[in-house]
């Protein structure tokens, strides 16, 4: 019975539908990766991908075409992150306190700005068509191979991004001078200052490049994954995002992992929460659950670790 | 003296910190509403004045409600005031406050007692629910370093999903078309102060009794300075044998008892039955009264009123105009970003400084030179 159930949750629709789960986590969570690199915490990442879906839906209809709503959202993402990077850097507002101002405002100001711009109440209805989804494509070779075919084909573009990113933000965190900035202001602002290297601007590029990644999640929630906006769409998303990351120890391949985990809990929760005698609310607590005990495992390893490093240290002595 | 000065500077920096919030929530009525006048009339003064063709005149009730609003928000004010002196970014308030609303509720559906006993053990129960679940991420930070910012922020999910299960497959009253509890006792009831149906219930009182003890706690007791203390600077507190740790646990399990409280007492004041199906909202309040407070308990109750009272605005203006209520949160985040912020009008700020030191330089110099003569 158990491998009946087993059987019908690990088929490729399933395995498809993690990585299409996966996508917007992945996003946000490289997003407070990059943040993270510069020594900056954005927890407004939330409310940024709530307001950016917002409006990659309404530039999307406005123009009519998905990839200047996308463009839109990113760009909408950066000014977010950037106007909690101004009140955080110059005008000295806790970050953490300019991150949760940005969330209300995602939570309750977008519900107001969909009224101003369109007059609809929570959620954006018809306004996103078929045509205006962010479409999807087939890989050419892979889609004739049987099982992996169906779970790595035919997925929209963003979630292909999302995971090309995931290799573009280690080039560029180890591989670029831009990236080697970023972790000397992370590391040391001292020493990256002494050498001539501006924390603050380094900073704002950093959150910028957050708030865009954010946009990114924000854009894949509402042009693809529930086709339309609706206010309680990022549902937790971006805070998920933040314990990926802080489980992935602020590592693009690290953080890729721990966001395909949630994923997989998400997608389970969906995959179960259908079946007959299983509590559906008791199904919705996993991925909240997996972050924690993820976060716990991460934080005794960490603990291990640098009690091993003492012990070696005293052992030289 | 300068710290006088430097006191009224900082009152009316948050004055104008709450103005330029107010003018940013005008420009955007101004902008999406094609009757701004109605809109600002309702949300500025509509809490408190009723509008009538023979003249406007004070609305009671409508301002006795909005105390009553304060309720669960002085108890999550002051649960954020203590955790965040501490330098604890604790966001689990939220969950805290319905899971001590949910045991509350339990506790006032199958304990059998006298009235006045019962809600006193109803709301222990709660405060011992909310203290019991900010253990966890307390714990997760203390002994593991484990971010409570995040565990928190998960825990308020884990706490919503699984009382949302007790409540549709054990505790439900299957005679009700929706899914709620069987109804209290009237033991375990708040009751009005006044019965006049405004819900400002005695536990309006109790609020108020805790932003004394609060207050004193935090200001007058060894365990409210070392928590100021640890949050002022942490290495400094334990160089000079502070038990930082404890102190830390100590600060967010009183966090989660005033949250689990201010639940209870909620639940049990305004409503005959469990109700809430989703996190209440009062955790995130907290955060704001406890910001414009600048985390001193006894701003707490003034904070609550402003939000309340903006709250009660905003609903209005919903009502009787064309702006969406959600302008609560635009004009919440504006606040948050101008009040908080140590750089806004730092310059004037500066000018004080710089001129009280000059000013108690002449005096010395004054002093010293009149000394001189003398000897």
């Amino acid at each position: 019975m158990i491998s009946d159930l087993l059987l019908s949750i690990f088929n490729a629709d399933f395995l498809y539908s993690v990585i299409r789960i996966t996508a917007p986590i992945l996003f946000a969570a490289l997003g407070a990766v990059i943040a993270e690199k510069a020594g900056v915490v954005n927890i407004g990442l939330e409310g940024i991908m709530m307001i950016s879906a917002l409006f990659g839906v309404l530039f999307g209809y406005w123009t009519q075409s998905w990839l200047i709503g996308v463009i839109g959202a990113v760009v909408i993402g950066v000014l977010l992150a950037l106007l909690i990077g101004f009140f955080a850097f110059e005008m000295k507002t806790d970050i953490i306190l300019g991150g949760i101002a940005v969330n209300m405002l995602g939570a309750g100001g977008t519900i107001f700005l969909l009224d101003m711009f369109t007059g609809m109440k929570g959620n954006t209805g018809s306004l996103v068509t078929r045509e205006l989804l962010i479409p999807t494509v087939d890989i050419p070779l892979i889609k004739s191979i049987p099982f992996l075919g169906q779970v790595l084909s035919g997925h929209a573009v963003l979630t292909y991004l999302a995971f090309l990113l995931v290799w573009l933000m280690w080039v560029v965190i180890y591989k670029t001078p831009l990236g080697l900035n970023i972790r000397a202001v992370g590391e040391n602002p001292n020493a990256a200052t002494s050498i001539g290297v501006s924390v603050q601007k380094i900073q704002y590029i950093a959150i910028g490049l957050s708030g865009a990644l954010a946009g990114l999640g924000g854009a894949f929630m509402s042009m693809y994954y529930s086709q339309g906006w609706n206010s309680g769409m990022v549902a937790g998303r971006g805070f998920i995002a933040l314990a990926a990351t802080a489980m992935g120890r602020g590592e693009p391949l690290g953080t890729m992992l721990s966001s395909l985990l949630f994923g997989l809990a998400q997608a389970l929760r969906t995959k179960v929460s259908g079946m007959q005698g299983v509590s559906s609310y008791l199904v919705s607590v996993i991925p909240y659950l997996v972050t924690i005990i993820g976060l716990v495992l991460y934080a005794i390893s960490t603990k291990n670790k640098l009690k091993k490093r003492h012990t070696a240290t005293k052992g030289a002595e | 003296m300068s710290d006088k000065n430097l006191f009224l500077f900082n009152i009316l920096r948050g004055l104008a910190a709450i103005l330029l919030a107010l003018a940013v929530a005008a420009v955007f009525i101004f902008i999406s509403s094609d009757e701004p006048l109605t809109a600002l009339k309702y949300l500025l003064l509509g809490p408190v004045v009723s509008f009538k063709a023979t003249g406007n005149v004070f609305n009671t009730t409508s301002f006795l409600t909005i105390l009553a609003a304060m309720i669960p928000t002085i108890f999550s004010g002051l649960a954020v005031c203590v955790m965040f002196s501490a330098n604890q970014f604790n966001l689990g308030g939220e969950g805290a406050i319905m899971l001590g609303g949910f045991v509350g509720a339990l506790l006032g559906i199958y304990l059998k007692m006298n009235t006045g006993l019962h809600q006193v053990v109803c709301v222990l129960g709660g405060a011992l629910a909310g203290g019991l679940i900010m253990l966890i991420p307390a714990i997760l930070k203390v002994k593991l370093g484990a971010s409570e910012m995040v565990t928190s922020l998960m825990m308020n999910y884990v706490v919503m999903f699984v009382i949302l299960h007790f409540l549709n497959f054990v505790f439900a009253d299957r005679s009700k078309g929706a899914t709620q509890t069987f109804p209290f006792q009237e033991t375990a009831k708040i009751p009005e102060i006044i019965a006049n149906g405004t819900k400002l219930t005695w536990g309006f009182v109790v609020a108020l009794i805790f932003v004394v003890i609060i207050a004193l706690f935090m200001y007058r007791t060894k365990w409210g300075y070392a928590i100021r203390m640890i949050g002022i600077n942490q290495s400094f507190a334990q160089y000079s044998g502070m038990q930082v740790g404890t102190v830390i646990i100590l600060s967010q399990v009183i966090g989660g008892m005033l949250s689990g409280m201010g639940g209870s007492i909620e639940v049990l004041g305004r409503f005959g039955t469990f109700l809430w199906r989703e996190l209440p909202g009062y955790g995130w309040l907290g955060i704001t009264i406890a910001i414009l407070a600048k985390n001193n308990p006894i701003f707490v109750p003034f904070a609550a009123f402003f939000i309340a009272y903006l709250n009660k605005g905003c609903n209005l203006m919903a009502t009787y105009s064309d702006v969406p209520s959600e302008m609560i949160d635009i004009i919440q985040a504006a606040i948050f970003l101008f009040f908080a912020a140590e750089q806004f009008l730092a310059k004037y700020r500066q000018r004080i400084v710089v001129h009280n030191a000059q000013r108690d330089l002449a005096l010395q110099e004054a002093a010293a030179s009149q000394g001189g003569s003398n000897s």
